[in-house]
């Protein structure tokens, strides 16, 4: 009856390091969620498109690439996070410090994570627009290709936030 | 079309193998001036280059598609409109005649 409640409890005690790995599986699993959404809603548009207007495949193409980019970002941030990720002595595990750094890496996979999810998807849906409304007439490319960027421009969002927030994740130092 | 999967692929390959040489290069101290860095430093210097050096392969991907010649513009598949051509001649033929055709039934 004078305990604290015990999920407060039960959450202040999970390991900082699974809430570091959890950081860095979600980056990169969601991201590549977003990326493979994105590629495959435009691909089969332009695939499509592409039996009567053969044309637009070589331009089209960019949209992929602007998918495949949101991939790379969340294997980018992997990288780094997993870099940041230290052991320290068993005095320390539950040191503010130490739960701090866990937190970090968290945060910092789940913002790369959800927004390259979004961009993934926003990129794939405009560059299946963008396949079939080229088919039709060539002029609306480049301004379909503006949408696209702004699109894109998301995904950067949340990598540099994301980078920005794993840079001060420090652990403490490994004192006797 | 072999020429745009060749662009497609060298392009898709640079964006990989970049940012990972810029990333490895700053952890295992490869690039000249990375040790000196602190560690929150590096972070950012290796994380904000590798992900500058995505969108460098992307705008010279965009510059290279654009520039492609803009032929066979607005033409269907030749050999699909030969075969629409072929269809449509077959079908006013087959009108003009309609006593050519007997469509008595068969018993």
């Amino acid at each position: 009856m004078g305990e604290s409640s015990s999920w407060s409890r039960a959450l202040v005690q999970i390991s900082p390091y699974t809430f570091a790995s959890i950081g860095i599986a979600i980056s990169i699993g969601v991201s590549v969620l977003g990326a493979a959404w994105g590629i495959y809603i435009t691909g089969s548009s332009l695939i499509g498109a592409a039996i009567k207007a053969p044309r637009i495949t070589s331009k089209n193409l960019i949209s992929v690439i602007f998918c495949e980019a949101v991939a790379i970002y969340g294997v980018i941030v992997a990288i780094i996070l997993q870099t940041k990720l230290e052991s320290v002595s068993d005095s320390q595990l539950y040191a503010p410090e130490s739960l701090r750094a866990g937190y970090a890496i968290f945060a910092s996979g789940i913002i790369v994570g959800f927004a390259n999810l979004f961009c993934g998807l926003c990129v794939g849906i405009i560059g299946s627009s963008c396949a079939l409304s080229d088919a039709q007439n060539s002029t609306l490319f480049v301004k379909i290709l503006v949408i696209e960027i702004f699109g894109s421009a998301l995904g950067l969002f949340g990598v540099i936030v994301g980078i920005i927030m794993s840079s001060q994740a420090t652990w403490p130092a490994k004192t006797a | 079309m072999a020429g745009v999967m060749q662009k497609f692929i060298l392009a898709s390959m640079i964006m990989w193998v970049a940012p990972m040489a810029i990333l490895y290069g700053f952890n295992h101290h490869i690039i000249p001036g990375s040790g000196q860095l602190s560690s929150s430093s590096q972070t950012l210097l290796s994380g904000f280059l590798a992900v500058i050096s995505v969108n460098l392969v992307i705008v010279f991907y965009i510059i290279m598609a654009m520039k492609e010649p803009a032929n066979r513009e607005s033409q269907p598949d030749p050999a699909f409109l030969a075969e629409a051509k072929a269809s449509i001649n077959q079908s006013a033929t087959t009108t003009s005649n309609p006593d050519a055709q007997s469509r008595d039934k068969v018993e």
